[in-house]
């Protein structure tokens, strides 16, 4: 048992070392953007997917904010990837098929598999173009958007490319405040940090982009996964085509406004990212490709995330039994020393990736929420280690995994 | 005491001290002093053109009135928006200079608008931003904030700008002056060697005098190479482990991505694009169709043609004769430190993020 709870401290241990490691490097590193300066040039042929299932409230917003980008209008179309809807998104697609044509070439799926990779996996036969760009139907791209993510693809290397996202119910209560600071965290520190590290920035299938020739190098979009962003980082991964975050390339989301949307999605980014490190992790580390050694090493870390939930409740669980057996592992005065500097430095990583998040976007007010986190990472924590359960009953089961489309807020227009 | 009382007050105390630490949170919570979301830019600030086409709209209410001063030959002062003092010139002489720098001599603390030509003496320092409706002509060793111009502009020897600058003609820089910001030109630009520079955007870029371009014979246009572009951009890669090297002369079809450094020999062509994530140097003569990108240090020897962006990590040397874009296909050029010899020409954007320099041919 005691070997079992230094395993679990020791994997602790990395991941804190790993966010501070991150953190520093944001606020101290040399920042790589090296796309960001790209500003003319014989722009490409682009297709923008918008992924949309019974998105009645946001179609219009982002098909309108599309119709004003500052590219090509000749060398850019629109194709809204209409799944299966049961509401008015056809309808309104197709009255901005009428209102700019020519520019917008819709894709109205009625039948075939659910979720979100299938609907993109189908529309793949009725693209030409080299880059394809992603959005979800709750973005809302700004007109500078599609030149930053179009920019990367000029380097033959890159497959993938990410861009930042921004919550725009912000104010809406606690829990959208919450998962505004976790963004901030997330893609500020995050992602830019691998970026800069030349370790693996993760394509999140929205404000992102993909070429076509790696994609079907790769063999397509996975409709089997939950989260075929993560699983497509891999496999370009795997490939030796890099995926590239620019972080000034910034997009307004909606984060979900209730606990219940956020614990579902969280549960599903959960369930998705360990089925991707079930997959390929033992490939990543030990595999013959084309990944650097810190790539394979970071890639691993970044798909063992959402296991370090349960691990973390059980080493909890372990610490208190082994208390309760009264077994003295260490020396006194060192396993003090160790808890002491832990309880100190180590709990404070995530939060302290976070404060720095926040720094970096000149938010000043908002870090002052930073303890109510406590309550954001008490919830995911559980949520994930439910996941992860149910997950491991749906594989002994033979259960298929189900993929949930997130609830949108906003007014309908 | 009451042991219940004292108990209540434990609990009470201990919770309030638990609750402490939230207050500043709670507080925010319910105030929202910052629950806005964060500035995402949905314009383009970066274009090149940005801050002059602000000033643009910004000295608009000066034009009726520059004309006017322009009709009768005049000069006239005031505030506009309330706190920015401007002068405008009818014509330029003794006296509208004398009243531009005022007693000290040297420095010009005023917004200054000219609806004619604008011929300035040297030594002078501009506190504000220039706009000139005819040529512009600045004397050695000034300081400029900004300037908009709607012609020409000709900066003469060892002068600054501080901000930006922009001509609707011509951009003429003599020897050693310090651009710093953004400074564009809507026809061509003209850069002589010592110059410094940050940010630069024409339809086509010279650097050095025209004489020491490709063919020597002074005009930019029979400089840029005759080499035609070619719509062929393969898809498929080739990606190397460690270091690679293209061979003289040799055709290349395919995208290359090389792991380690990359040496593309004398006069080679490549119809798509080049990657390297080390050092790569790029032979004379040769011709990329596609991008050229390091992860390191670049350098592109004489006469090489390059069509799309080219981008370096570090530092990148450019030498004469080589040229990135072509008239009809404007491209990007960004390193943080650029070394551009002269003879060597451009066309739409090049980018020194820390530092660009023009040096004498070598």
């Amino acid at each position: 048992m005691i070997y079992l709870l230094f395993g679990i401290v020791i994997l602790i241990c990395i991941y804190t070392v790993r966010h501070y490691f991150f953190t520093l490097n944001r606020l101290f590193g040399f920042q790589r953007h090296p796309y960001i300066d790209i500003d003319t040039a014989d722009w490409p042929q682009v297709t923008v997917l918008v992924a949309a299932h019974n998105e009645e409230k946001v179609i219009s917003h982002i098909l309108t904010a599309l119709m004003k980008v500052n590219y090509p209008q000749e060398k850019f179309v629109v194709m809204p990837v209409n799944d299966r809807s049961t509401d008015r998104t056809r309808e309104i697609i197709d009255s901005f098929v009428q209102a700019h044509p020519g520019r917008i070439r819709p894709f109205h799926r009625i039948g075939g598999k659910g979720g979100k990779a299938a609907a993109l996996k189908d529309a793949m036969e009725r693209i030409e173009t080299e880059v394809i760009l992603i959005f979800d139907a709750d973005y809302i791209p700004g007109s500078a958007l599609i030149k930053q993510l179009v920019a990367p693809f000029f380097d033959p290397e890159v497959g993938g490319v990410m861009g930042r996202v921004v919550p725009l119910n912000v104010g809406t209560n606690l829990l959208t405040r919450l998962l505004d600071l976790e963004r901030a965290g997330g893609y500020q520190v995050d992602q830019q940090a691998r970026m800069n590290l030349r370790l693996v920035p993760q394509h999140g299938g929205t404000v992102a982009g993909v070429r076509l020739s790696a994609l079907q190098e790769i063999g397509g979009w996975n409709d089997n996964s939950l989260t075929e962003d993560t699983d497509l980082t891999y496999r370009l991964l795997l490939a030796g085509w890099k995926t590239v975050y620019q972080n000034r390339s910034e997009c307004y989301e909606e984060v979900p406004e209730t606990w219940a949307v956020r614990i579902k999605q969280i549960m599903r980014w959960a369930k998705g990212h360990n089925q991707v490190l079930a997959t390929y992790g033992l490939r990543l580390l030990f595999g013959k490709h084309l990944a650097t050694f810190r790539e394979r090493v970071d890639g691993l870390l970044l798909l063992g995330v959402y296991v370090m939930a349960p691990v973390t409740i059980i080493g909890w669980l372990l610490a208190l039994a082994v208390f309760y057996q009264g077994v003295n592992p260490l020396h006194g005065i060192i396993a003090l020393l160790s808890i002491t500097a832990y309880a100190a430095v180590g709990n404070f990583a995530a939060f302290f990736e976070i404060a720095a998040a926040a720094r970096l976007d000149s938010s000043r007010e908002r870090v002052r929420l930073l303890p109510l986190l406590m309550l954001g990472f008490l919830v995911s924590i559980v949520a994930v280690s439910r996941a992860v359960i149910s997950q491991l009953m749906d594989f002994l089961t033979g259960a298929q995994l189900h993929w949930d489309k997130t609830e949108r807020f906003r007014a309908p227009s | 005491m009451n042991p219940s009382v004292a108990i209540l007050c434990l609990v009470l105390a201990t919770a309030g001290l638990l609750a402490l630490p939230l207050m500043p949170a709670i507080g925010e919570l319910r105030k929202k002093h910052d629950a806005q979301p964060l500035s995402v830019i949905q314009q383009y600030a970066g274009e090149i053109r940005h801050f002059a086409s602000g000033f643009r709209n910004y000295i608009e209410p000066l034009q009726q009135r520059l004309q006017e001063c322009v009709a009768l030959r005049m000069t006239a002062a005031g505030v506009l928006h309330q706190d920015d003092e401007y002068l405008l010139l009818g014509e330029v002489d003794q006296t509208s200079l004398s009243r531009m720098v005022g007693r000290e001599g040297t420095t010009c603390p005023m917004l200054v608008a000219a609806g004619v030509d604008l011929v300035l003496p040297g030594g002078l320092t501009f506190r504000k931003e220039i706009f000139a409706g005819g040529q512009f002509l600045g004397g050695e060793q000034s300081t400029y904030r900004a300037i908009l111009g709607d012609k020409q502009i000709h900066l003469q020897r060892a002068s600054k700008v501080l901000r930006w600058a922009h001509a609707a003609g011509s951009f003429q820089v003599d020897h050693n002056c310090d651009l710093y910001g953004r400074v564009s030109s809507d026809e061509q630009m003209l850069l002589q060697s010592g110059c410094f520079f940050q940010r630069l955007n024409a339809p086509c870029i010279v650097m050095g005098s025209p004489e020491v371009t490709a063919d020597g014979n002074g005009s930019f246009a029979s400089a840029i190479s005759t080499v035609e572009p070619t719509p062929e951009r393969p898809a498929r890669r080739r990606l190397i482990e460690g270091d690679w090297e293209i061979q003289p002369g040799e055709v290349v079809r395919e995208n290359i991505v090389s792991r380690g450094k990359l040496h593309i020999g004398a006069g080679a062509r490549i119809f798509g694009s080049a990657k390297s994530n080390s050092e790569m140097v790029v032979g004379p003569d040769v011709v990329v169709e596609g991008s050229l990108i390091s992860a390191a240090t670049m350098h592109i020897g004489p006469r090489c043609q390059i069509r799309g962006p080219v981008i370096s990590e570090r530092e990148m040397v450019i030498q004469s004769g080589a040229q990135c874009g072509a008239p009809q296909i404007p491209t990007t050029v960004s390193a943080p430190i650029i070394d551009a010899e002269e003879g060597s020409l451009f066309f739409g954007t090049l980018w020194a993020r820390e530092q660009g320099r023009v040096i004498p041919k070598s």
